[in-house]
């Protein structure tokens, strides 16, 4: 039964080969169609040389916000998982084996405590706000910030011993921290409806400033709902894995 | 013959590697017996699709998607509708790993174990202890 | 010269999923995916995306770190 799924598995991919187009085709038709106004009104409709930035902020707006609530989906998903009381389970012989000491050293002992709380935090987290706002100019955007962001708090719980820690939320409140970035997003396309123009129109934004400062005012807010939401959920995933499991103590 | 061959591998030689690689990766869950490990083999699924949306949109000769003022025609960018697409897709598959893995702890709480036989003989015992 | 570079890249992730599978402890399989998602980032580059290869090297860190808080209270040992 096993042998009869991984040949079916294995031989089918290899069925339809004619059909792909061949690589570095300029005139293949994933390349003709849509593709080359994207590239060609990149700068004169949304103000921003990065191209990748102005089709999934500008052009496809619809889908990064649904991609955002999906984010926060799965973080409310984890926090709904782990919710139970720990049941006393009867323990097997293999578990007095393996919690023996083994002479290894607890993470909070190898990591230098001062050096990474005042010199390589803020580092980091200064290059996350540098990215988030150079987003439009070059490389980066509101997801890279936001990961940035959820590996510092990564950092400052691993250094410090675990009654005693600098940054202490809970699960549920950064889960409702995780919940403001599909707010402020879809607020953003609701403010559009003030100025008379359709949802995510960013053209149509109320405020009294030329055309072309109005999208990147609408590209930034954007950016930085998606940047809350991941990180949000970064941090409420690790929260909620935390508080059953600890990493903290000398058995290994 | 040669000639052929040669064409034809340097045409869509990498669509062959990227199949071996997604088909390895789900013979890699069907066979695995740990849990922990079938959850591997989905993220070296997922990077064997991402990598072959993003061979669509090569040109050859091309420069990266960020606007430069000496490059006008747009056969030179590299075509960014594609990078886009598999950038949401990354971000996804993070969340996806984190609800997979909060359920492989709420398996090992009540079970015990995560390897595959010994839990459908643990289901299949209880059920027969319970039928007599 | 690209395809070149592109084709020696594949291969090596196809010995590294080989690798994972045929592992005996799982801190291996753990500690190889992490080469995993650092030898696609260089992939991602080759291919003239570096978007992709920014969030990807992001993101294949904290995942990792998933990975290794789940497997303190697994049993590391398979069979």
């Amino acid at each position: 039964m096993t042998i009869i799924m991984l040949i079916v598995v294995i031989t089918v991919p290899f069925i339809a080969f004619d059909v792909l187009p061949a690589i570095g085709d300029p005139e293949s038709p994933p390349n003709s169609h849509v593709s080359d106004y994207y590239i060609e009104h990149a700068i004169d409709e949304c103000n921003s040389p990065n191209m990748v930035t102005a089709v999934i902020v500008d052009y496809r707006a619809f889908d990064t916000m649904f991609e955002t609530t999906v984010m926060f989906l799965a973080g409310i998903s984890v926090v709904l998982i782990m919710a139970n009381k720990p049941r006393r389970r009867i323990p097997s012989p293999g578990d007095f084996k393996r919690t023996r000491n083994t002479g290894g050293t607890p993470i909070y002992q190898t990591i230098n405590k001062d050096v990474m709380i005042s010199t390589i935090e803020p580092l980091i987290l200064i290059y996350a706000m540098y990215v988030l706002f150079h987003g439009e100019v070059s490389l980066g955007g509101g997801f890279q910030a936001g990961a940035l962001i959820g590996m510092t708090y990564l950092l400052d719980v691993m250094a410090v011993k675990r009654d005693k820690p600098i940054m202490n939320l809970t699960k549920f409140m950064s889960a409702a921290i995780a919940g403001l970035g599909p707010f402020i997003y879809a607020l953003t396309g609701i403010i559009c409806f003030i100025g008379g123009g359709l949802y995510l129109q960013y053209n149509k934004l109320p405020f009294n400033i030329h055309e072309a400062e109005l999208h990147s005012i609408g590209i930034t807010a954007v950016e930085i709902g998606v940047t809350i939401g991941v990180a949000g959920t970064i941090i409420t995933i690790l929260n909620a894995l935390r508080e059953r499991i600890s990493f903290d103590d000398d058995n290994d | 013959m040669m000639t052929t061959i040669n064409a034809f591998l340097a045409a869509k030689g990498i669509y062959l590697l990227t199949l071996i690689l997604l088909s390895l990766g789900a013979a890699g869950i069907i066979v695995c017996n740990n849990y922990m490990k079938k959850l591997i083999c989905m993220n070296v699924m997922q990077v064997a699709v991402i990598f072959f949306f993003l061979c669509f949109g090569q040109k050859t000769g091309g420069t990266i998607p960020v606007a430069l003022s000496e490059v006008v025609k747009a056969s030179e960018y590299i075509n960014p509708l594609p990078h886009g697409l598999m950038l949401t897709a990354i971000v996804v598959s993070l969340g996806t790993t984190g609800v997979g893995l909060s359920l492989l702890f709420r398996i090992t709480e009540k079970y015990g174990t995560i390897e595959e036989d010994d839990l459908i003989r643990r289901e299949n015992k209880t059920k027969t202890g319970e039928k007599e | 010269m690209t395809l070149i570079l592109e084709a020696i890249l594949l291969l090596g992730l196809i010995g590294i999923t080989v690798a994972i599978i045929f592992g005996k402890d799982l801190m291996t399989s753990v500690v190889i995916y992490c080469a995993f998602s650092f030898i696609t980032m260089f992939l991602y580059i080759v291919m003239g995306a570096p978007d992709v290869a920014f969030t990807e090297a992001v993101i294949g860190v904290i995942s990792t770190v998933f990975f290794i808080i789940i497997l303190r209270s697994v049993n590391r040992k398979t069979k």
